[in-house]
């Protein structure tokens, strides 16, 4: 039943946008959904009802497990956070002409519908209609990069869709590969995970390891693993901070989850050893790339972009070690990376409101005097840039450190070269940041530059986030590793 | 009943014609003829289904047959002609890394190579030497030369057939195995014609190949520095 309830706010949501006349209201309403979403999910876990396995829907498509409630966690918290950021953003957006009038009912009705795919999608037992609203995230993410009045945008977000969709029909092909299996195992064949995760250990090794690349292309697609990243860094660009932020923070999450699900069902066959070989040398080929490709960047959300690919080849390792406690720190290192990254294209963000970087991808940001302009989003990138690159006292140090540490008791020579990588990775954000931030105007020209006023909706998210990592990184409740526990042992690792 | 070798035999043939239409999406450079084509592959995908529903009897395949008809053979090819009438290109004529004749032979090298590699997965198991095996391969195939329209095609409407014929295939592929419950069915088509309408409606935007659209920012120096633009 509380699917249901997600489902109406979603309609309701929707409905109230499409009749609602101004820019706050719209606003408003995309608040008013997420912490709507926010609450539910927080009651479904506290009210310990968790796992939900009886729907009114037959054939059982949907079920809540604790990996489920929090993924939807994580997202719910991001969309609200970046909901009330985009308020002065856009505000900005329209101000400057680079988004009409027009397109706000469209933006937001995408926004509000983009939030119920996402938790829908993370609640659905069946693999085939995960499948669906994984694509149709796709579609409507690319309305949102597209929304802005620049061709690029319809460039990054034709080039996303086509890359995306491309990939996710040979996910589907996987699926019905999966169907098949379980078919000429049990007679009747399935896609519910619950199903799959109690037959997997009769599957025959040879056809799952050909249904799990297949679904694993696409998956990889969405989440923006080597070779397949190339839509990342442009549309984490062109797109509104506020949705770059959603992008990262919680899209790619989105492609992860779809791994980690089938993952768990190969971790329970045979094939396992090759498919873990697959995950570990994708995910290390993707922290290869992204770490030379950040090498020379100077545009500094092309960084955080390619930072995002890094974090996704070291959830892959995480997952292809495959011990219980590598998972749990994976896991750990999903939200992590979600909440700074989502800070850190907050803080992009108001810098690009500030200094209007040039149109193209590849320009150089000018950026000068950041402190005197924009106290709050320079700390954030640098405590966000500190965060993510692993330092102690964040949350992402604790998560690398153990992924580094099991990763030692599988193979030493991928550890080696996964230190050496996440060397120039950090080194190159450090580089950029000093560099940039250290640059101070002299000449009485740049005296003209107006220092934009960022409204404390945009600043705010940004040190909420900041103090939620700080916590995150610092404190351990019991709760929270019992939670962690429970998605670790549901999976069955 | 219909003599169940007779419709082997009639799906046996429906194969061929669906490969054929494919090769003509991948070689045809008029864009309406590449729309009609389309079209019909949709409609060769419809009688399969019904033959097949003659042959093993579930119901979900006439739905299916059903909404494939509607959406494929109706609906989508409907709007892409009207906005091809909208943003005035009849021709496509111009080709990423492969030409029509080598995506020709390369989709021959791929119908043989995934007969051979499912073949070789399918040994031994009863899957072998049923329709399945054929539909899986015919299926694949259908996909992969898709994917060389969508890569090989520079404007983003040729991309979108491209895509569609790929959905085919994987639709194709499906009829031969599953009982998916049709509401999963239906959802895909839904989502298709989001796609369809997003991707065109964009590509009107665009209102020419991406490649010259950064031609025309380079001439008019809005772009300092692109690596390869595309």
């Amino acid at each position: 039943m509380i699917i249901a309830a997600f489902v109406i706010t979603a309609f309701a949501a929707l409905v109230l946008v499409a009749v609602s006349r101004t820019h706050r209201q719209m606003n408003s309403i995309c608040i008013g959904e997420a912490a709507v979403f926010l609450i539910l999910a927080v009651w479904l876990l506290l009210s310990g009802q968790v796992p939900v396995l009886s729907f009114v829907l037959g054939n059982q498509y949907f079920f809540i497990d604790h990996l489920g409630i929090y993924e939807a966690l994580i997202a719910t918290i991001i969309f609200l956070l970046a909901a009330i950021y985009a308020r002065g953003y856009v505000d900005n957006l329209l101000e400057s002409h680079e988004l009409g009038r027009g397109s706000l009912k469209l933006f937001y009705g995408a926004w509000a519908f983009l939030l119920a795919l996402i938790v829908l999608a993370f609640f659905s037992d069946n693999l085939a209609l995960f499948w669906i609203f994984t694509e149709l995230t796709t579609v409507v993410s690319a309305i949102l990069i597209a929304i802005l009045y620049a061709r690029d945008n319809i460039d990054a977000a034709i080039k996303y869709i086509f890359i995306a969709s491309v990939s996710m029909l040979f996910s589907f092909v996987g699926l019905v590969f999966l169907f098949q299996i379980s078919r000429s195992v049990f007679g009747t064949g399935t896609l519910n995970w619950t199903v799959l995760m109690q037959q997997a250990p009769a599957y025959p090794a040879g056809m799952m390891i050909a249904a799990f690349a297949l679904i694993f292309i696409g998956l990889a697609a969405k989440s923006g693993i080597f070779p397949f990243h190339t839509w990342l860094p442009e549309a984490h660009v062109r797109a509104p901070s506020a949705v770059s932020a959603i992008l990262s923070g919680v899209l790619l999450n989105v492609g992860i989850y779809g791994i980690i699900r089938v993952f768990a069902i190969v971790h329970r066959t045979t094939a396992v050893s090759t498919v873990t070989i697959l995950l570990l040398v994708s995910g290390l080929l993707t922290v290869g790339i992204a770490a030379f490709s950040m090498l020379p960047q100077k545009k500094l959300k092309k960084l955080i972009a390619f930072s995002s690919i890094e974090n996704m080849g070291l959830i892959l390792i995480g997952l292809a070690i495959a011990t219980p406690l590598a998972i749990f720190w994976t896991l750990f290192h999903v939200m992590a990376h979600s909440f700074t990254k989502a800070g850190l294209f907050f803080s992009a963000g108001i810098l690009h409101r500030q200094y209007h970087s040039p149109l193209s991808a590849d320009a150089v940001d000018d950026m000068h005097d950041v402190f005197r302009f924009q106290p709050v989003a320079a700390w954030g990138i640098i405590l966000g840039g500190l965060a993510i690159i692993g330092m102690p006292l964040f949350p992402v140090f604790l998560s690398k450190l153990f992924i580094l540490t099991q990763l030692f008791t599988v193979s030493l020579p991928a550890l080696a070269l996964l230190l050496v990588l996440l060397f120039i990775a950090a080194a190159s954000l450090g580089y950029y940041v000093i560099s940039t931030f250290t640059t101070v105007s002299q000449g009485p020209g740049d005296r003209d530059i107006v220092a934009y006023k960022t409204p404390a909706g945009m600043k705010w998210p940004i040190i909420i986030l900041l103090v939620l990592i700080l916590i995150l990184g610092t404190v351990f409740t019991s709760g929270e590793i019992a939670f962690l526990d429970t998605i670790v042992s549901e999976l069955m690792f | 009943m219909i003599d169940n070798a007779f419709i082997e035999s009639v799906i046996r043939v429906l194969f061929a014609v669906v490969i054929i239409t494919a090769a003509y999406i991948i070689s045809t450079r008029n864009l309406i003829t590449l729309v009609s084509a389309y079209a019909f592959q949709s409609l060769t995908l419809v009688c399969m289904a019904l033959a097949l529903y003659f042959h093993e009897g579930t119901p979900v395949l006439l739905a299916i047959a059903f909404i494939t008809f509607i959406s494929k053979v109706l609906i989508i090819p409907y709007f892409i002609t009207n906005i091809q009438e909208r943003i005035r290109i009849k021709r496509d004529i111009e080709f990423h890394f492969l030409s029509p004749t080598t995506s020709l032979l390369l989709s021959m090298a791929v119908i043989l190579f995934i007969y051979l590699a499912l073949s070789n997965i399918l040994t031994g198991t009863a899957a072998r030497d049923s329709l399945f095996f054929f539909g899986a391969v015919i299926g694949i195939s259908l996909m992969l030369m898709g994917m060389m329209v969508t890569f090989s095609r520079k404007r983003a409407i040729t991309k979108v057939l491209g895509y569609l014929s790929m959905e085919n295939g994987v639709l194709l592929f499906g009829m031969f195995v599953t009982e998916l419950p049709f509401i999963i069915e239906f959802l895909i088509v839904i989502d298709l014609i989001i796609l369809v309408m997003l991707t065109t409606i964009l590509s009107v935007g665009l209102d020419s190949t991406l490649e010259e659209y950064h031609d025309r920012l380079h001439r008019f120096h809005l772009v300092e520095d692109t690596e390869d633009g595309s």
